[in-house]
């Protein structure tokens, strides 16, 4: 008898201590401002959202996580987007932004009026926000250094960069021909724009691949190289080693191309539940948390040996992904 | 004869077309220039059959274009996917709800242009978002992949020429024979030379352009299939390039702006001019910004040298 009561206490006190952790919280909203929705990787990001705060809201952590979205991706929408969320109260705002330093002048105004925010992805310059940021240029250097081992004989490398103008695109693109400069093994002998989309790396590839000589690999950013594949096979060319971004058609290809010939190449790219990261990152510092201005997150990264995993769980034409818990929020803030 | 030939607009996307295949080829030293051609042909195709549709709108008069055709693209390949699910058998089905999905996108964008009196522009860019967010909650992101028989028709080649393309030259001349030879047709051209002069000479305006818009749609709707057998997948972000391409190969190709005059030969002349610039440019290793200058350049100068010919 003395034992359950005792038992019952400590489980209450355990709750109870808990409780009183979440308090500070719990009346807190968080809002998610997102300049884009079109693609499958977005899509993915808002669905992790979901799928994360959801619980959270239900198990009274937070008041409210509302994501919103802008239809056309632009700097003004978004601007105004986040305007309004600032007069809706919200305490904090979680932004994937259209522009690192476009929106500076908005977020300043959150900050003022005393609004957390944390950008993440599409992050922004303004020092007051926080950023959650991939080292893009390191992925892109990833790419090589894997190139390096795999065909240490070196060729000739195809790059497909994303789209032009998004200082996504240029770090990516960086990383991948500041590495191939040093091993000199490898020769960049094209560079076209696939925007990120199956369709568009199609019809880039498809126009310069006949003025070019053997290609040994392509280097990509995600989302086109399931495209690059595509042009290759229809010019009747030798498919080259392909990196791959991630997605569900690109996995499903590899995975399709490993069973056929034992086709060799890997897979990177962030994952769409840094969203939920970011959510994390908000709750804490609305808890009182300290927490760096700027985080890192490492990019989501697949091998030959871990490919069927990834594929098994990964959506028909999603993204391969990672949702983040509270724990992994506070590790990744800890620098672990 | 020569003179004849070079008054007409269409004259001009052909030669430019040309010099930039050449150009692309004196650089590369001859290697590949009969397969550039090939991947020209391909991804033309595309352009071609929104461009004839987009043709169509703006010939109907100043201030009519259709800006919900790479929504309605997407729509249409989403559907089609979902709709045949890798099914050969259920191919037929998936071409027609794709097509009827299209259509409705059509009749809508009318409806508001007519009976809520919405300028088309701000009509069927408000209709795209709502066809966009259809799709995309219809989809949710997912690329199926086509049936067998779909994606090689869109693949298969005679003599480095894809059948798609010959198919499309036949739509274009159907079209061609439409616009001179038919009442509609020329309904079409009389309706946007003047509007109220062809109300009045008894021609029926509304359904002239209630035809037109869900002409562009269909047209729309089926580029939407045909490229998800092409790149073997319907994906969100698939009809996105095409807002510009199908306006300037419109423009390229000599149809008036202004309305009430169209030119079929211009499209097929403006999207391969389109197609192989990118493809030189890229060629030459041009940075982006550079390509954008010279494509805008470039796109200028046709215009300019068609538009000389055009004030007869």
């Amino acid at each position: 008898m003395l034992k359950k009561t005792l038992a019952c206490t400590i489980a209450l006190s355990a709750l109870l201590a808990t409780g009183v952790a979440m308090a500070d919280t719990k009346d807190k909203k968080i809002a998610l401002s997102n300049n884009y929705a079109g693609n499958s990787w977005r899509q993915a990001m808002l669905k992790s959202w979901d799928k994360v705060t959801k619980p959270a809201v239900e198990a009274g952590i937070v008041a409210a996580a509302d994501p919103f979205t802008t239809s056309e991706n632009q700097v003004t929408e978004q601007a105004a987007q986040i305007q309004n969320l600032i007069l809706q109260g919200y305490n904090a705002i979680v932004v994937n932004a259209a522009s690192p330093d476009a929106l500076n002048g908005v977020i300043k105004q959150a900050c003022d009026a005393g609004i957390i925010v944390v950008s993440f992805d599409g992050i922004v310059t303004e020092p007051c926000a926080w950023r959650i940021a991939v080292d893009f240029e390191k992925m892109g250097a990833s790419e090589v250094e894997y190139l390096a081992k795999k065909m240490p004989e070196g060729g000739n490398l195809l790059e497909i960069r994303g789209l032009a103008g998004v200082f996504v695109d240029d770090a990516i693109s960086k990383g991948i021909n500041e590495t191939a400069a040093k091993n000199a093994q490898f020769k960049i002998v094209g560079s076209v724009h696939g925007d990120w989309a199956q369709e568009v790396a199609q019809k880039a590839v498809a126009g310069i691949l006949p003025s070019l000589p053997e290609i040994k690999a392509v280097v990509t950013q995600g989302g086109d190289g399931y495209g690059a594949a595509q042009a290759f096979a229809a010019a009747g060319r030798p498919t080259p080693t392909i990196i791959m971004g991630n997605r569900q058609d690109e996995l499903q290809w590899w995975k399709e191309q490993k069973d056929k010939n034992g086709y060799e190449t890997m897979s990177v790219s962030i994952a769409p539940g840094v969203s939920t990261l970011a959510f994390w990152v908000a709750q804490m510092i609305l808890d009182g948390k300290e927490v760096p201005k700027d985080l890192t997150v490492p990019f989501l990264r697949i091998d030959q040996d871990t490919l069927e995993a990834n594929l098994a769980t990964t959506e028909k034409g999603g993204v391969a992904n990672v949702e983040y818990t509270a724990d992994d929020a506070a590790k990744v803030v800890a620098g672990k | 004869m020569i003179g004849k030939l070079l008054r007409q607009p269409w004259v001009f996307s052909f030669g430019a077309a040309i010099a930039v295949w050449l150009a692309t080829i004196a650089y590369t030293g001859g290697q590949g220039a009969g397969a550039i051609l090939t991947a020209a042909f391909s991804f033309a195709t595309f352009t071609i059959i929104v461009g004839l549709g987009q043709m169509m709108v703006i010939t109907t008069g100043p201030g009519n274009v259709d800006l919900s055709i790479p929504a309605t693209i997407t729509l249409s390949g989403v559907v089609a996917m979902k709709v045949m699910d890798e099914d050969t058998g259920r191919m037929v089905i998936g071409i027609i709800a794709a097509l009827g999905a299209a259509t409705l996108v059509g009749v809508f964008n009318y409806g508001l242009i007519r009976l809520l009196r919405i300028p088309p522009i701000i009509a069927t860019l408000s209709s795209s978002f709502l066809v966009l967010s259809a799709a995309i909650s219809y989809g949710r992101g997912i690329r199926i992949k086509p049936p067998e028989p779909l994606a090689q028709f869109a693949e298969t080649q005679v003599f480095g020429i894809p059948i798609m393309a010959f198919a499309v030259l036949a739509l274009s001349i159907a079209l061609a024979m439409v616009l001179s030879r038919t009442v509609y047709g020329r309904s079409v051209l009389a309706v946007g030379q003047n509007s109220r002069a062809a109300w009045l000479a008894g021609l029926n305006v509304d359904r002239t352009r209630f035809l037109t818009y869900v002409l562009s749609a269909l047209l729309a709707g089926v580029c939407g299939i045909l490229l998800s057998g092409f790149s073997r997948g319907a994906a969100l972000n698939m009809g996105e390039e095409f807002l510009l391409a199908s306006i300037a190969t419109v423009v390229i190709g000599g149809t008036s702006v202004a309305g009430g005059r169209a030119n079929v030969p211009g499209i097929w002349g403006a999207a391969l001019f389109m197609y192989l610039l990118v493809t030189m440019l890229n060629t030459f290793g041009a940075s982006a910004g550079i390509r954008l200058i010279l494509t805008g350049l470039m796109i200028i100068g046709v215009i300019v040298a068609a538009g000389g010919e055009e004030q007869r």
